[in-house]
């Protein structure tokens, strides 16, 4: 009966990884819709919205349906406790990429106010902290808290540049206001994006280790 | 732990003639509390509750080393009677094991035995007891009905009311639930929570997600060890000894 919870625990975490995976081109392919313009793809980043929410559902009624049938303990509850949040976080990174992808439909045609740079770069090092605490989930591996810190410290200042950035070229001429708004907004979703990684990753420590480590 | 230490174990190995079954256990257990121990059969569970009211001097060739204190008297001293340790901690087992006599007779008798011998003390204690464990409502038109005619449930419940009734300190289950049915056991243990503002329990079980519901500190023990004694919640959630861990996760045992 235990061996059949576990084969179930595996199939568990294989479909969560699977999410984050899907979750990870969402946000990966909205912003290389955003930077070439490409409406099609981001039209097809919008069309995953369904996906990633019914793979949310489903992971949950199988969490809960394992809890009821086997009243895990130790790391198994943990697991199990951990994929029904990931599930959540990883639901709200696919639908930032929604965002992102309905921006890029919107922004589509005409062309950006100056080549970007800054936005790429910083949807770079989110997908990176993203995939990694990913890889440590699958992996079952602790994460180093004081480097996701850093992290997410590099993102947050990015945020706060490209901010700037919005701002300069909106006092410089208002008919760049719609569009700086817009990039202001990508860089807060995708702050928000790195946040969700941090809150994975603490959830993975504990997933790992017991121990609750807090991720600033 | 706050709780001042109603039984403290020492040391405590246990011989059957030369299989060691006990292994040096050293635990607290806290007043007022419920304590599980936990552990794959054969690990010594039985054996060690046993221990707590001597039960076990009745099998011959049984040896113990250590000390067993109850509010730091030890059990094991030659001066200490080991009827008083009954009376002290009283004890409920697997199998529902009513007297067959009535429901009345199964809590008076002990307290006959105890000296007690006025109808209307007798009266009060097989009511009280009764209430105590949660079965008055069930029996109080048929007190003289043969015990043997409630159903498994009751049964254990009027094992409980008999122990109560000669008002121990230490209230030892082995097993209390393994032959009841689902609602029986939740009977028992929303009893087991009301019991432990007056009594300190021990409960054996084999059943992990009993020990996490109803207990406040578990011991994991196997092959005769203590391998792991502390709350319950972090016990389950998160253990320290690797065993402990693969054996609450069902990876072995």
């Amino acid at each position: 009966m235990r061996s059949k919870f576990h084969e179930e625990l595996k199939e568990i975490k294989a479909k969560v990884a699977r999410m984050g995976e899907l979750a990870r081109q969402m946000l990966k392919d909205s912003i290389k819709a955003l930077v070439k313009q490409d409406t099609e793809l981001a039209e097809k980043v919008v069309s995953h919205k369904g996906e990633i929410m019914n793979m949310d559902e489903e992971i949950e009624q199988r969490c809960l349906q394992a809890i009821a049938m086997y009243q895990p303990t130790a790391k198994d509850m943990r697991t199990l406790g951990v994929c029904l949040k990931l599930i959540t976080y990883l639901n709200r990174i696919g639908r930032y990429g929604k965002d992102i992808a309905n921006v890029a439909k919107e922004l589509g045609g005409k062309p950006h106010i100056t080549r970007l740079v800054s936005i790429p770069h910083m949807a770079k090092l989110v997908d990176g902290m993203i995939a990694d605490a990913l890889l440590a989930f699958e992996e079952e591996r602790e994460m180093n808290a004081q480097e996701f810190t850093s992290r997410d410290d590099d993102v947050d200042a990015l945020r706060y540049s490209i901010f700037r950035e919005c701002f300069t070229y909106m006092i410089e001429d208002s008919r760049n206001i719609e569009r700086c708004m817009h990039y202001a907004l990508i860089a807060r979703y995708l702050e928000r994006c790195a946040d969700h990684a941090c809150k994975i990753a603490e959830k993975i420590i504990y997933m790992v280790t017991g121990e609750r480590k807090e991720i600033k | 732990m706050e709780n001042h230490i109603k039984v403290s174990i020492k040391n405590l190995s246990l011989w059957y003639g030369s299989n060691q079954a006990l292994d040096q256990i050293t635990m607290d257990m806290p007043e007022k509390k419920i304590t599980a121990i936990i552990g794959p059969s054969g690990c010594g569970k039985s054996t060690l509750i046993r221990c707590l009211n001597r039960m076990n001097d009745l099998i011959e060739g049984c040896r113990t080393t250590g000390e067993i204190l109850i509010d730091g008297q030890n059990v094991y001293d030659r001066r200490v009677d080991a009827v008083e340790v009954r009376r002290r901690v009283g004890m409920v087992f697997q199998k529902p094991n009513p007297f067959p006599k009535s429901i009345y007779e199964n809590i008076a008798y002990g307290c006959r035995i105890g000296g007690i011998n006025t109808k209307q003390r007798l009266d009060k204690i097989v009511k009280e007891s009764l209430k105590e464990a949660a079965l008055w409502d069930e029996v109080k038109d048929r007190l003289s009905d043969s015990a043997m005619k409630l159903s498994g449930g009751q049964q254990q419940r009027l094992c409980i009311a008999r122990t109560l009734a000669i008002e121990p300190e230490v209230l030892l289950m082995d097993e209390p639930c393994s032959a009841l049915d689902p609602i029986a056991t939740a009977k028992i243990e929303d009893l087991l929570r009301d019991l432990k503002r007056d009594y300190t329990v021990v409960i054996v079980t084999h059943n992990m997600q009993q020990a996490a519901r109803v207990s406040d500190y578990t011991a994991y023990l196997y092959l005769g060890k203590l391998v792991e004694f502390g709350p319950t919640r972090q016990v389950f959630e998160k253990p320290e000894a690797e065993l402990t861990e693969r054996y609450i996760t069902g990876r072995f045992g």
